[in-house]
């Protein structure tokens, strides 16, 4: 068996008051209710001259208003209520207004003007389906064109909230509910197509947060910054239920402003004085590469604690980077940490830099050992062949993680198996989906279809065994992208294979796809098939395909079972390709 | 076509799509077909901020501004500031 200890936080130092514990309520309304009215919650920020700001007793005001609202549209204690709306006050409020009605809230991505409104599928019919939803909550702004093309169902209705609700005379109170019911569904990825509703209890949530908050070490006087979107636990758990639970200051811009000018962020950290932030791996390198060496000059990031990287795997190189271009900034190396997180587990199931002295421990390991053997050698660092990896830290408290071997057997430290995952707290189930639940789970345990090792009580993450695709932090389904491109008059139906390909110069993976043709004279027009297919992607699903690859009839490898073979397929195209190859050098594609 | 759409379109062919035979003019959409992802906006920022050599404010450009060169340059002309 391979146990991780659990670390003792180490004592915060300064006078600060001490927080109130999360386990101190009972449900996230609770906590909501015990912040002193006057404390600030949301800056948002949109540009130089719009910022919004509430405290926690103008949060409360909105929430009751929007209550009212979805009262009035017939919402109830226990109906699900999916939101559509753009990052941002409003749609926190509408959200914790559900929590206070008892009923069960989901936050889907907002279409951006990408969305092609003739081929808008924007996937709600079966999400809303899925989740029984009674009501699908879109902002005032939401494009005309496009409320024709949601499609709710019979049993479900759209309706348009707006910002200014009045709150009403006598504010809604918390509800008296069951810890132990569900309070919200995270959805586990971006696309649509076989997106999984992950139902948390708000005991699962208040356990959560009791963690992290001792494992980041939080004190009255952090304040976090974020532009992750709110439909994602990273930014749903650590950047919204977080700060609310703990009675702390957020910062926030929305990811499609962050995304045109990613050195806001630093603009806005330095500005507001931010202490804690969570970004995917690829923001580093994202970060050190676009701003101006003069635009540096302007930024102190001295009040940063922790700049956790989260979501996708750690690179070394990625946050040596980041901290390369940073560190004239008064960045302290030990503000760059290490997260490994997941929706079925609220959010964060190891941390590293508890002791806030430490950087993530690192491993030099024999790159051709972990592939072909799957165990990590160590070997001399820089060493020829050898591979950086980054530890994604040690357990939090209630958490335990094993690597199981493929029949389940514990593997001892150093091998490469599958992370299992048992935690205090753990979803309820995928919500409506007994099946996948009985799938994903195994005695309780949460198997996580991601790959890694332990070693000195830490893990490293590595890849996944499962076919995710996961770009810039958004998880994707190779299925969604495969389904579209198989649709192509001049595709052979079901001969497309969609994955990840580590792309090192962005520091995230890139999706690749590769297709057979019906007919090899279709090759003649490779080029209108290609954009044709890329445009129909982006267009259903908002992502982008680096290149798909047509080739002839019986081009893809097919398994016994006479489906695509994916990993074989996948490295007949790198050997034929060698500029994928090329670019991914550095990385590890598992 | 001016210079600087000139300019605009060479680097997004040769340093942003990197396929071979692409070619692209002022008006090709690109973010809403799929040809470049609005991650590789930012680098398509600078160098607009360069080739018009305007200064684009944080926060006053959205994804939608930039979807073919000739909104990229209207975008800078109508939101830029003159670098000093």
């Amino acid at each position: 068996m391979n146990e991780f200890k659990i670390h003792t936080p180490a004592s915060s130092t300064g006078l600060h008051t001490p927080l109130t514990s999360p386990l101190a309520f009972r449900t996230i309304p609770e906590a909501l209710e015990a912040a002193p009215a006057s404390q600030p919650f949301v800056t948002m920020w949109k540009n130089e001259q719009e910022v919004e700001s509430v405290t926690f007793g103008d949060f409360r005001a909105l929430v009751s208003g929007q209550a009212v609202f979805l009262r009035e549209h017939g919402v109830t204690s226990g109906d699900t209520v999916i939101l559509v709306m753009p990052q941002g006050i409003s749609l926190m409020a509408v959200f914790t207004a559900a929590l206070y009605l008892g009923a069960i809230p989901a936050i889907l991505a907002y279409p951006n003007f990408k969305v092609d409104t003739s081929k808008y599928r924007f996937g709600l019919s079966g999400v809303s389906a899925n989740l029984k939803a009674h009501l699908v909550v879109v902002d005032d702004a939401f494009p005309k064109e496009l409320v024709a093309h949601v499609s709710v169902g019979d049993r479900c209705n759209l309706a348009k909230t707006r910002a200014d609700l009045p709150p009403p005379q006598t504010p809604i109170a918390p509800p008296h509910l069951n810890p132990d019911r569900i309070a919200f569904i995270q959805h586990s990825a971006g696309t649509t197509g076989l997106q999984k509703g992950v139902a948390l209890t708000h005991a699962a949530v208040l356990r959560q947060i009791n963690h992290l908050a001792s494992s980041l070490r939080l004190t009255s006087e952090d304040r976090i910054y974020s532009w992750l979107p709110l439909y994602h636990d990273m930014g749903l758990i650590a950047c919204f239920m977080l700060p609310l639970i703990c009675h702390l200051p957020i910062v926030m811009q929305s990811p499609t402003n962050w995304v045109m000018q990613p050195k806001t962020m630093l603009q806005l950290i330095s500005e507001y004085r931010c202490s804690l932030a969570w970004i995917p791996n690829f923001a580093f390198q994202f970060l050190a590469r676009s701003a101006r060496p003069d635009d540096r000059s302007q930024y102190d990031l001295s009040s940063l604690r922790m700049l956790v990287n989260c979501s996708e795997p750690v690179r070394a190189a990625s946050m040596d980077e980041f901290l390369a271009a940073y560190q004239p900034c008064q960045l302290n190396p030990h503000v760059l940490q290490t997260c490994y997180a997941m929706a079925e587990t609220v959010f964060a199931v190891t941390q590293s830099g508890w002791n806030g002295l430490t950087e993530p421990a690192r491993l030099w390991v024999d790159a051709g050992v972990l592939r072909k053997e799957h165990f990590a050698r160590p070997v001399a660092p820089d060493a020829s062949g050898g591979l950086c990896l980054v530890s994604s830290g040690a357990c939090l408290p209630g958490t335990q993680v094993y690597i199981v071997s493929e029949n389940g057997d514990h593997l001892p430290s150093g091998h490469v198996g599958e992370i299992v995952i048992h935690s205090d707290a753990m979803l309820d189930g995928y919500f409506n989906r007994a099946d996948l639940t009985a799938n994903a789970l195994r005695d309780g345990s949460y198997l996580s279809g991601d790959l890694g090792f332990a070693l000195d009580g830490e893990l490293y993450v590595i890849g996944r065994k499962k076919d995710l695709i996961i770009v810039g932090g958004e998880n994707i389904y190779p299925q969604d992208i495969e389904e579209i491109i198989s649709r192509h008059p001049s595709i052979h139906d079901g001969r497309a294979i969609a994955m990840g390909v580590y792309n090192s110069k962005l520091g995230t993976q890139e999706i690749v796809a590769v297709a057979e043709v019906n007919d090899e004279r279709d090759l003649q027009c490779t080029m209108e098939v290609e954009r044709e297919l890329k445009m129909s992607i982006k267009s259903e699903l908002g992502v982008a395909v680096r290149a798909i690859y047509l080739k002839p009839p019986k081009w893809i490898i097919k398994s016994t079972a006479g489906k695509p073979a994916r990993s074989t397929t996948r490295e007949k195209l790198l050997s034929e390709h060698l500029e994928l190859s090329v670019d991914a050098q550095g990385g590890f594609d598992s | 076509m001016t210079p600087e759409a000139q300019q605009m379109i060479e680097y997004i062919v040769e340093e942003v799509i990197r396929r071979p035979g692409t070619q692209i003019d002022e008006n090709t959409p690109l973010v809403s077909s799929g040809l470049i992802d609005s991650m590789s906006l930012v680098d398509i920022l600078l160098k607009l901020e360069d080739v018009t050599r305007n200064r684009i404010p944080a926060g006053k450009v959205q994804a939608k501004d930039m979807d073919t060169v000739e909104l990229m340059l209207a975008t800078s002309q109508r939101v830029g500031k003159p670098r000093l």
